[in-house]
């Protein structure tokens, strides 16, 4: 096979398309889930998880302009079918992030007997935004079907995704404190844990019924042999967390980074098995990667641009982490 | 109703209520970088008060830009489809490089900004101030290129019905971007400077004379009264530019409906566009003839030469005084503040009480630009290549009436918020005065509450 570039290039934009999805939902996924966890916290201990995610969650949040600005500048014809046919979710998830967003700021800046409400407008907007990604998901995966069955699979997938964005959150507040609190997130994590593999159970026993498309694209061999260790790799690293939530916090605080790790590696894990479900599909069954893609010409020059920027923000973005790196002390405007 | 409109008015929505904070950030960064600089070269800690005050100001200004960012991608794709498939390959890259090259800037060392002043070094924490505003400037570069792409496209051709890019260059700094540009970028320091003139002359009609509030105030009124007429003349330059690629908007903008020589000027007119005339019309002789074409016979384009291709003529007619009205009003507003404050060093009370509601004038006169710009496009898209009609996409419009009843609702409490936290913040700075924290000089531990305060 010879290599060219008007083959190559849908190619590699789907994939830093997917890469930048997946860095937002493990980056964004613990704001979140962190505002998720807002409601089962006390008033200080809110402050100490804004505390952990504040210097982040904006950053964080570009990574999902990128997935659809990427959407939108390599496929545009696959960005207009799919927001349209997700017009009302993709709503419902702008109208989250806009409330998680400013509550983050108005929060501090509000006058101190009105901060409860921009508290729970917090954890609202979390909610919100966390739930309407898991039914775009769902609805996505079962190829934008809007009938019963699909509203009701986006619904299963938006409570599983819920649930392992707080387990996320949760991972990160052991990562990111001490004392109470961390012992607190411990307990998070753990029921978390298991509402996620309830969830991601029951997903996996609907997927095939609910899409002969995706079933058949699984369970052939050879693929399924090839395809196995995703699952079983998945379920491993999930029964040693749950196990390990048992253990945590250790001495020093050693490994209050690795539930954290772990299950970004799941999250990865689940996203290759979906990027498998899905190739070369951008809109399942409907439009191929190559059949959405813009002109080759256009996708070089923003291919030139990616290549020479991305790596500099990756690096600065590891600086921004570096600087705020440690537990999260109180956050001041200095 | 018909989904044409009702997406119209989304979008109009979205982007009015997106534009007010950029428009805010751009300028503001810049304003921040002076404080930080001035302290660092005075050590004056009345700068760095006044850096503080102000970067809550923007940090707030931020979030609001940056939620109501991640909107307007989205909304390309729900709204406009047709947009993306005729021109993607124009606008995709350029937004493209918007992300890469602004974004993420601005977003990672923002932290470092806002909460990172006793945990990097002094420089650093400048650097990082700089390349925060340079990241709000970038981004306004690109979506400027775009923009203006949209108003007076070149540099592309038409290959099977869509468009593609032949010269780059071209497409970026097409005729009407450089005018365009510089008029936002002057609009954005204008607005900056009179919210900070307004919220400072709050403080002084609170009875605070501390030497951050001087500052403040200080800076404010003197970059307005220097920013305005150089606006002017931005102004009256990038409306030539228009009269030369957009004739027909120039048309609709003085409501003058046949091309012809010695064209009045229109102060005050009701444009019916049944009848195709000016009800209640006040007119300076030869004016519009005179400013456009210096020359009393100079010949004005009229909306007659443009049949079922102008604009509407009502709001861009409006929107255009509007935005010179405010214009004018602000011109006499900074400089008669400019001359207390150099002369007398004080600020006569009812002129303190003028400047707090002007505090809004940026918001004000951007907002009719842009209306007169956007609306003066239609009914193209992209002109010339793009009916906006033809961009719409195939949602109910009862879909869109009630995301934009939410939207709505949404953005009128929001904005109270927004409102109520300016002036809480500009309160709390007067009753502060001088006496508040001095953050350079806590070197103790950092015991103070998440809220920031």
């Amino acid at each position: 096979m010879t290599f060219d570039w008007p083959t190559a290039l849908p190619l590699i934009f789907a994939g830093l398309m997917g890469l930048a999805i997946l860095i937002y939902v493990i980056l964004d996924g613990f704001d979140l889930g962190i505002g998720i966890l807002f409601a089962a916290a006390e008033d200080a201990e809110q402050d100490t998880m804004i505390a952990a995610i504040g210097p982040f969650w904006d950053a964080n949040e570009t990574w999902l302009v990128l997935a659809v600005g990427l959407l939108l500048v390599a496929f545009p014809m696959a960005h207009g079918v799919i927001l349209t046919a997700l017009y009302i979710p993709v709503f419902v998830l702008l109208v989250g992030l806009i409330l998680r967003g400013v509550a983050f700021d108005f929060r501090a800046k509000v006058p101190t007997e009105r901060k409860h409400r921009w508290n729970r407008i917090f954890f609202l907007g979390s909610i919100i935004a966390s739930l309407a990604q898991g039914y775009m998901l769902g609805v996505y995966v079962l190829g934008l079907d809007v009938g019963f069955g699909g509203m009701a699979f986006g619904v299963l997938v938006a409570f599983c995704l819920a649930a392992a964005y707080a387990a996320m959150g949760a991972a990160w507040v052991i990562y990111k404190t001490e004392g109470e609190l961390q012992k607190k997130a411990v307990r998070w994590l753990r029921t978390t844990l298991v509402l996620t593999a309830l969830g991601m159970a029951a997903i996996s026993l609907a997927t095939p019924f609910a899409s002969p498309r995706i079933f058949d694209k699984w369970f052939v061999w050879p693929a399924m042999l090839y395809l196995s260790p995703l699952p079983i790799l998945s379920a491993l690293l999930f029964g040693w967390l749950w196990r390990q939530t048992f253990h945590l916090p250790k001495p020093d605080d050693r490994h209050s980074l690795t539930p954290f790790l772990t299950l970004a590696a799941i999250f990865a894990l689940g996203f290759a098995g979906l990027a498998w479900s899905f190739y070369p599909f951008v809109v399942p069954d409907r439009l191929t990667i190559w059949q959405a893609a813009s002109a080759p010409e256009s996708l070089a020059i923003i291919l030139a641009g990616a290549v020479v920027v991305l790596p500099v923000i990756i690096f600065y973005s590891f600086y921004a982490y570096r600087v705020f790196g440690g537990k999260a002390t109180d956050l001041t405007y200095d | 109703m018909d989904p044409l409109i009702l997406s119209r008015m989304q979008f109009g929505a979205n982007i009015s209520f997106h534009i007010l904070f950029p428009t805010i950030t751009i300028a503001l960064g810049w304003v921040l970088l002076f404080f930080k600089l001035r302290y660092n070269a005075t050590g004056d800690s009345a700068w760095i008060r006044a850096y503080f005050t102000w970067v809550k100001v923007f940090a707030l200004s931020f979030a609001m830009g940056v939620v109501t960012g991640v909107t307007m991608s989205f909304q390309f794709g729900t709204n406009w489809p047709g947009y993306m498939e005729k021109v993607g390959n124009i606008a995709g890259p350029l937004l493209a490089y918007e992300i890469l090259t602004a974004f993420f800037l601005e977003a990672a060392f923002l932290g470092i900004m806002l909460f990172g002043f006793r945990r990097v070094s002094n420089r650093i924490h400048t650097l990082a101030t700089v390349l925060v505003a340079g990241g709000t400037t970038v981004s306004a570069f690109w979506i400027i290129a775009l923009n203006s792409w949209m108003q007076t496209p070149a540099g592309f051709e038409i290959r099977d019905g869509v468009a593609h890019a032949v010269d780059w260059w071209a497409v970026v700094f097409n005729p009407s971007m450089p005018y365009r540009l510089v008029h936002m970028l002057l609009a954005s320091g204008l607005t900056v400077s009179f919210l900070i003139a307004g919220l400072s002359a709050l403080r002084y009609l609170y009875g605070d004379r501390s030497e951050s509030m001087w500052k403040a105030l200080r800076t404010g009124v003197f970059t307005a009264a220097i920013l305005i007429p150089i606006q002017i003349f931005a102004g009256d330059q990038h409306g030539l530019n228009t009269l030369e690629h957009q004739p027909q908007k120039i048309a609709a903008m003085e409501a003058n409906w046949n091309t012809g020589p010695n064209v009045p000027l229109v102060l005050f007119a009701l444009p019916d566009e049944a009848a195709k005339e000016n009800r209640f019309e006040i007119a300076i002789p030869d004016g519009a003839s005179l400013v456009l074409r210096h020359s009393t016979s100079g010949v004005v384009p009229g909306l007659n030469d443009y049949p079922g291709n102008h604009p509407p003529v009502f709001p861009v007619f409006w929107g255009f005084r509007i935005m010179v009205g405010t214009g004018v009003l602000m011109l006499l507003v900074s400089w008669s503040a400019a001359f207390f404050l150099k002369r007398r060093h004080s600020l006569p009370k009812p002129l303190a009480l003028l400047m707090v509601p002007m505090a809004l004038s940026g918001w004000l006169a951007t907002l009719a630009g842009w209306y007169t710009t956007e609306i003066g496009r239609q009914p193209w898209l992209v002109t010339g290549v793009l009916k906006t009609a033809d961009a719409v996409g195939p949602v109910a419009g009862s879909h869109v009436a009630l995301t934009l009843a939410i939207y709505l609702i949404l953005y009128v409490l929001l904005l109270i918020a927004y409102l109520g936290v300016l002036v809480h913040l500009a309160l709390k700075a007067a009753k502060d005065g001088d006496s508040s924290p001095l953050p350079g000089a806590m070197k103790t531990a950092m015991s103070q509450p998440a809220a920031g305060e």
